[in-house]
Order: C-alpha cells, then structure tokens, then sequence
C-alpha cells in the first residue's frame, strides 16, 4: 500500500480513492477526485490556480525547502521487515509531522508579519480623509472630539473604530 | 437517445457520508445518466462490435476493428479477450489484413476499477493480438500495460512489456 500524491492539488490519495490516468507515454497522473481529474482534462495548469499546493509553494505561501520534508521523500527500495525499525518509523512519523506544523504555522506568522501596523495605518489616513462622509464638517467643527486629536497618543484599534461610528 | 431517469432503479448506488450528513455521491458507480453534468462529458464506453483498436505490439497490425466480444453483455473492458478483423497491417508482418486475430485489450479508454478501490484509465484503446491459447503473436509490446492482466493469466504479455501501469 502506497500513499500517492495528487498530480494537480498535491494531497495525499488514500486507497481506495481517486483516478489514475496512464497515458501513452507511460506517464501516470494521479488525482484525488473528480475535482482535480476534471481541471485536468480542461488542461489548466495547476501553477495558476490559487487553491493548488503548487500554486502555493511556487508564490512563497507555503514553506519549500526543509528537512522535514525528507521523510515523504519517495524510496523505491523495499526495506526488510524489522519490528524495531517500524516501531521507531513510527514514533518519528508524529514527531516530523509535529515539527512540520510549527514550521508552517511560523512561516505563516512570518508572512503575515506588519499586517497589523499597515491596518492601522490605513485606518489612520481613512478616519482623517473620509471623516466627512460620516459627519458634516460643520458638526466636526463644533464638536473637537470626534476628530482625532493631533497629538500622538497610544490608540487601540476598538477606540479608533468607536470614534468613526459616533 | 434520452433515457429516463426511472430507469435506474436496480442498480448499486453509492450513498456516502460526508460531513455534511449522508448525500449523494455521483462517482463512477452510479449509473450514467444519473449523473449531472453526463451529458457534457465525453463518454467511454465499453470495446464492442465495431470498435477500432490501435494495436500495440509487433506483429504487423496497426489496427483492428472487434468483431466480437468474447466475454461481457455489454462489450469488453482492460484485460478481456475479443476476437477481431485486421484494418491495416504493416507490409511484412506476422498478419495481414482481413485476417480475424484474437487480441487481448492493454488500454481501454474507460476507466476500470482495481482491486484496491481506485481506477484506472487509459489515452486509447489497445490491444495485443494473441493466438488461441493466449500467447502474444508479436515479440515485442509498446507503451504501458495495465496489472489486470496478471489477474487474467496474461503473464507473457506483462513479460513483453515495456512499462506496467
């Protein structure tokens, strides 16, 4: 029993599940369902569609490059049963695995890394631009507070939206 | 050729549950014209009558039109016999044309289900032309060959090929 790959979604095909389409040139194309199988025949290139595993790891939304990825590293040599070998396998299988997901969740925390300051930042320049849009500029005259004070002080997020609903 | 749909009522439906609780599943087990979206999709069908084959080993065929169905109401699918008329044949081959060859199918367009759940499918329609006994003709066979036909007792031919699929 061999866990495949999908050729279009790179998830793994358990048995049992899936098409296989072999063509004449010898060359095997796996898919997980009928989903992927029916991109296929549309010939979509699975590069340009953003819910793929290969578009993901070709714009840098997935890790690429690491060494727990070694252990899914296809072998084409059988290996002799060895009790201690497979209890071992096994044991390393949850450990790698528990690796992999930090390393993603912290390429993930990395990548999302400055979203938080651009946020306020926008929300920032729109509250002072489009004030108006809420508010007369007549009523903002009269009533200072509902224009941020121009003096810099330490806002959270709730506050500033708070101002904007008033 | 419309059919309609009360006609699919004895066959084995595939009632699957995901996670949403249990529905419908359409896969290839349901009957084909309960499946939405079967008109817009090209059917493949079984190898019957009339059914022209690429014939892929080296006995001097090129293709072979099925003249009969050894096995199957239906029509034949991957790994089954079929006795068939030569189309064309290569000048100096082992056959030639006109000649009615028995020939066992490597590919089959519609898709086949293994033993361990999955399918499998090939580009085209092949066959390897045998003789009576079930030995290849040829001495050679081209392209991938499918691992049904070790179910069916076809050991030379897997021997003779090139690739197992």
């Amino acid at each position: 029993m061999r866990l495949e790959k999908c050729w279009f979604c790179s998830s793994t095909i358990y048995p049992g599940h899936g098409i296989q389409f072999v063509r004449n040139d010898a060359k095997i194309f796996r898919f997980c369902r009928s989903k992927c199988h029916k991109n296929f025949k549309m010939k979509r290139n699975p590069r340009k569609l953003k819910w793929t595993k290969a578009y993901r790891r070709l714009h840098g939304k997935d890790m690429t490059q690491d060494s727990t990825f070694e252990l899914e590293r296809k072998r084409n040599r059988p290996e002799r049963y060895d009790r201690n070998v497979t209890e071992s396998t096994l044991k390393a299988i949850k450990k790698i695995d528990k690796i992999r997901v930090a390393r993603e969740a912290r390429h993930h925390a990395m990548r999302m890394k400055g979203k938080k300051a651009i946020e306020q930042q926008a929300a920032a320049k729109e509250l002072e631009q489009s004030i108006h849009l809420v508010k007369a500029p007549a009523a903002l005259q009269e009533d200072p507070s509902l224009t941020l004070p121009k003096m810099k002080i330490k806002v959270s997020q709730s506050q500033m939206e708070d101002r904007m609903e008033e | 050729m419309d059919k309609p749909l009360s006609f699919c009522s004895g066959r084995a439906w595939s009632w699957t549950s995901n996670s949403s609780g249990s529905l419908w599943r359409f896969g290839l087990g349901t009957p084909l014209q309960c499946r939405p979206g079967w008109r817009e999709q090209q059917q493949r069908t079984f190898i019957q009558m009339r059914t022209n084959l690429k014939v892929v080993d080296n006995s001097g065929a090129k293709w072979v039109m099925c003249v009969q169905a050894l096995k199957g109401r239906r029509g034949v699918r991957l790994g089954d016999t079929i006795i068939a008329s030569i189309k064309e044949a290569q000048p100096r081959g082992k056959v030639k044309k006109g000649e009615v060859v028995y020939g066992v199918v490597v590919h089959a367009a519609m898709h086949r289900g293994c033993c361990d759940g999955s399918e499998i499918k090939f580009d085209d329609n092949a066959v390897v032309l045998v003789n009576k006994q079930g030995e290849p003709i040829g001495t050679r066979v081209f392209g991938p060959v499918s691992h049904e036909l070790r179910k069916k007792k076809h050991v030379k031919i897997l021997t003779l090929a090139e690739h197992i699929a």
